[in-house]
């Protein structure tokens, strides 16, 4: 009973609840007690103030929602859609035709090795398919390469947001491209093993390779990231043939560029250490954040 | 002694005649009935709100507007912040009212959205500066009593106001604007066992506040 008596003093009880308090009230001293305690409070706690008057107060709330600029209503899934439109209209149209010629170029080559007993043909798009996907994702980043960089470092949208947004839409793309050319490899006939095995070839060394060069274009720019890349990466071509002999340098990229768990965390890391340094001010050895002279 | 007066301990006067004092309490709640229809009216008033109306709005404020300032005047503790906070959940319901899904009442759509204006606005303005000791040694009242008490304050309505926030603003969604519990358990999303013990953490802070500072009957 005592329970009900601070809403039976703020009078919001319902008639059934309200009477049965009464009863109780007629018997019970200790809850006359505790009533009156409540009531004390009650009455000092109210009566309402009187507000503002309603046509003062609703003519200033007109006009301050007259005067303020409209907030957009933005829901998560339109701003996302929003977000990434506005960032495809950024890709460079030539980048990505050449990353198609490249591939288209790759897969012609592979066709006419047909006759190749040992699967050659398969090995030249895991060759090729990381180092399009590398130079590709070295142009998301930085005043070089970025026409719409202090355009888009003033908007609200966090630069992180942006970078992980164009690195989903170039490595997507590059990944499709890939992945159509695997298929027409493998449709005509010029890798025995099949479509997994050969994405398996060039999937681990592709994001890997495309992880450091974001991260190095991020910290250093652009030129430097890919000539690093390059560098590395014909050092894996190299170990094919020039140093065969070398067998622990071999090994050893081997295990580097392979597609497996180490190499998956390998590039996660990279990723995420390229998204934490592209938040963080100017890049290094950058003498001016334009890419105006 | 008014600090026992609040607590349990009782003075002869109240054992006497409490009917006297339970005679004045308002059953504003008292008819379902007429509840259920002012919900609906409100839900018009709030769809007519979304299409533009401004005379819609100026009638769902005619409708809630003295409990709903009574609420934010306790929560904020100043004539002024509140009025400015009461402005600014209006122009919020102008901006929102079609985000309104008839999920819950009317009134605790409202009092939820005036109760978020109060916290933005209150969060951004500075504390009081920590200029005096919370206990006086002198007891004679300084400007704020004498304030309160020109505007009809007694002493428990400012010991009220020097409750912390989450008491106060219990004491001004039952009290003040005269909510049901299972109303202010929604609007302030906690349980309503939460929301009555807090009611009653309160009273107990509010009667060891007048008992500290010694008020006098």
């Amino acid at each position: 009973m005592r329970e009900l008596l601070a809403e039976y003093a703020a009078g919001t009880l319902d008639p059934a609840r309200r009477s049965q308090v009464e009863a109780h009230l007629a018997t019970c001293a200790d809850c006359r007690a505790d009533l009156a305690g409540w009531l004390r409070l009650a009455a000092a706690a109210g009566p309402p103030a009187d507000p503002p008057p309603a046509s003062e107060l609703v003519y200033r709330v007109m006009v301050r929602s007259a005067l303020a600029e409209p907030t957009p209503a933005r829901s998560p899934g339109r701003f996302s859609l929003a977000l990434v439109l506005a960032e495809a209209r950024l890709l460079r149209i030539p980048v990505l035709v050449a990353s198609a010629l490249v591939l288209a170029l790759t897969v012609a080559l592979a066709a006419t090795q047909t006759a190749a007993p040992d699967g050659w043909s398969g090995d030249i798009l895991a060759l090729v398919a990381p180092v399009v996907a590398a130079i590709g994702i070295s142009g998301v980043y930085g005043p070089q390469r970025d026409p719409a960089f202090e355009v888009v470092a003033a908007t609200p949208t966090a630069a992180r947001l942006i970078l992980l947004v164009r690195i989903a839409l170039v490595f997507g793309y590059d990944l499709a491209l890939v992945m159509a050319a695997s298929g027409v490899v493998t449709a005509v006939g010029a890798d025995a093993a099949g479509v997994p095995a050969l994405i398996v070839a060039w999937l681990g060394p592709m994001a890997l390779l495309s992880a450091l060069c974001l991260l190095l274009t991020v910290w250093v720019g652009p030129d430097i990231a890919i000539g690093a890349v390059l560098t590395l990466w014909a050092l894996r071509v190299l170990a094919g043939n020039v140093l065969a002999d070398v067998t622990g340098l071999v090994k050893f990229l081997h295990v580097v560029w392979s597609t497996s768990p180490a190499t998956g965390s390998a590039t996660a890391v990279l990723v995420l250490a390229a998204v934490v340094l592209a938040g963080r001010g100017e890049p290094i050895r950058r003498s001016r954040a334009t890419h105006l002279p | 002694m008014m600090a026992a007066d609040i607590g349990v301990g009782v003075g002869d006067a109240v054992r006497r005649d409490w009917r006297s004092r339970v005679g004045p309490v308002h059953h504003v709640r008292g008819r379902p009935g007429a509840e259920a229809a002012s919900d609906d009216a409100d839900a018009a008033l709030l769809a007519l709100v979304a299409q533009g109306d401004s005379g819609a709005l100026t009638r769902l404020y005619e409708a809630h507007a003295s409990r709903l300032f009574g609420y934010l005047l306790r929560l904020a503790g100043d004539r002024m912040t509140a009025e400015e906070i009461l402005q600014d959940t209006m122009l919020a319901v102008w901006r929102s009212a079609g985000s309104y899904t008839g999920g819950s009442r009317v009134t605790t759509w409202l009092y939820g959205v005036a109760r978020r204006q109060a916290y933005n606005r209150l969060r951004t303005t500075p504390p009081p500066v920590a200029a005096e000791p919370v206990d006086l040694p002198d007891h004679a009242p300084g400007p704020d009593e004498l304030a309160l008490a020109a505007a009809g304050g007694t002493p428990v309505a400012v010991a009220i106001g020097q409750l912390p926030a989450h008491h106060r603003e219990v004491i001004g969604l039952v009290f003040v604007a005269g909510l049901p519990l299972a109303d202010v358990a929604e609007i302030l999303d906690i349980p309503v066992g939460t929301v009555k013990s807090r009611l009653h953490h309160a009273r107990a802070a509010l009667v060891q506040l007048l008992a500290s500072q010694g008020v006098p009957e």
